[in-house]
């Protein structure tokens, strides 16, 4: 009986707690009358171990007393979890890169290769940190087997409408060409006013960092319309044009990290490092032309921080919808009409 | 037991045998039986079952209301007898005439609207 003992105790062990003992006895005298009704005399252990094999393994056993089955997160809370979860994360990482870019601006922080290398692994650690809460949450709610409502009375009427998500924003994507070529246009032709416009000063005080990089802006923005022209073209994006616009992005923060960084640069020779506290040091009065150019650089440095964040949004949307795709292919229902 | 190559055969045939476990059971159950005295019952009867399948059963019937149960320790080992409930005699009542109902529609489909 050694084996039959060793088995029940494994299948308890599976056990909640509460029904553990009656369960096992049950077990046990069951699997006892069942041998003792197919063997005659004293059974061997080929006859307990034939027994065993057909009731099945101690695992499946254990688990046919749970007939909901046992989850952390269960089927009925599973997709109301990935919901929260996918709200949660975008949010988040839209609001990290938002406090990122404001501490930037207002603190003048140093922005290195390391600093971006830091916030990323702070971003991904608070990320990770609220994920597990949300698995900590709904695993509470399952422990106590918290059911969303499950409305019968629904109506077919207020079925939401199909999002075509992959189609291409004409309108927008033909705005953004036309905005690019003219930054371009002023970029290769009006080079020498590009910097700050004060009206008591007739001339433009000329930003002093950026006109060094126009060629690498120029190609930045060029590969961004030439894509822009290609998904119009396509007229829906694809897997290879999601990639390929993830590219240009990637390219474009790189960009706009060397012109942010050369303007911190710029600014910290001038001994200006913050926003505010550069604020502070003005006095009352008129404003010269270097302190109108501080602040001018001061607002590039801004705009090219929006323009990071805005574009790093864009790219995490590009990258989920990428991985929701690969996951869940978009279909496309087409019913033919002649049966 | 139905043996079949495909283990989706397999386990389509379990899922249907599945299906009428629970009237199986509470036909055998006017009288008190234990575990092992049903799963006899049933196999001399002509039903086998899956006996990991049945236990478990027994006591999600007994939650429900369905069965009664009592521990006899009078034998050479405890045994835990079930009994059908009131409860579960209004089942009985209905399953068995879904049963029947089935039997017929089933009966139509398969063999009479062949051509």
């Amino acid at each position: 009986m050694e084996l039959i003992d060793r088995y029940v105790h494994e299948v308890g062990r599976q056990l909640p707690r509460k029904q553990r003992a009656d369960i096992q006895v049950e077990l046990k005298s069951t699997l006892v009358d069942t041998l003792e009704a197919r063997v005659e005399g004293e059974p061997t252990q080929e006859d307990e171990i034939e027994l065993l094999k057909e009731f099945g393994p101690p695992n499946k056993v254990a688990a046919s007393y749970y007939p909901q089955g046992q989850y952390l997160i269960g089927p009925s809370l599973f997709p109301l979890f990935r919901m929260v979860v996918a709200i949660t994360m975008l949010v988040f990482v839209i609001v990290q890169l938002v406090l990122v870019g404001i501490s930037l601006v207002f603190n003048g922080e140093v922005f290195t290769f390391l600093t971006v290398l830091d916030i990323i692994s702070e971003v991904l650690g608070s990320a990770f940190t609220a994920f597990a809460i949300i698995v900590i949450v709904f695993a509470i709610l399952q422990r106590f087997d918290v059911k969303p409502d499950q409305d019968d009375e629904w109506d077919p009427q207020e079925l939401p409408e199909i999002e075509v998500q992959d189609s291409v924003n004409r309108t927008g994507t033909v705005v953004e060409i036309t905005f690019s070529l003219v930054i371009i246009a002023i970029l290769l032709f009006l080079p020498d006013k590009i910097g700050v416009w004060v009206t008591p000063y007739t001339e433009v005080l000329l930003n002093p960092v950026l006109t060094s990089y126009i060629p690498l802006i120029i190609l930045s923005i060029l590969l961004g319309i030439a894509l822009d022209v290609i998904t119009l073209w396509r007229g829906k994006w694809e897997t290879s044009t999601r990639l390929a616009k993830i590219g240009v992005n990637l390219f474009g923060l790189y960009v706009l990290f060397v012109l942010i960084s050369s303007h911190n640069a710029w600014l910290a020779e001038q001994g200006v490092t913050g926003f505010f506290s550069f604020l502070d040091t003005l006095g009352e009065g008129e404003i010269g032309a270097e302190t109108a150019l501080i602040l001018g650089m001061q607002a590039f440095r801004m705009g090219f921080i929006i323009a990071a964040i805005v574009i790093s949004v864009d790219t995490v949307t590009m990258v989920y919808r990428l991985i929701k795709n690969q996951i869940t292919p978009p279909v496309t229902i087409t019913l033919s009409d002649n049966n | 037991m139905i043996k079949n190559t495909s283990k989706t055969h397999e386990k389509l045939t379990q899922d249907l045998r599945r299906g009428i476990l629970v009237l199986a059971t509470l036909s055998q159950l006017e009288e008190a039986r234990y575990g092992y005295a049903l799963i006899d019952v049933l196999s001399r009867r002509g039903l086998d079952i899956d006996q990991g399948t049945l236990y478990p059963l027994l006591r999600r019937l007994e939650d429900q209301g369905l069965l009664d149960s009592e521990w006899n320790v009078e034998g050479s080992r405890p045994r835990r007898y079930y009994q059908i409930s009131a409860s579960g005699s209004e089942l009985l009542q209905t399953l068995t005439e879904e049963w029947q109902n089935l039997v017929g529609v089933m009966e139509v489909l398969l063999f009479q609207t062949k051509e």
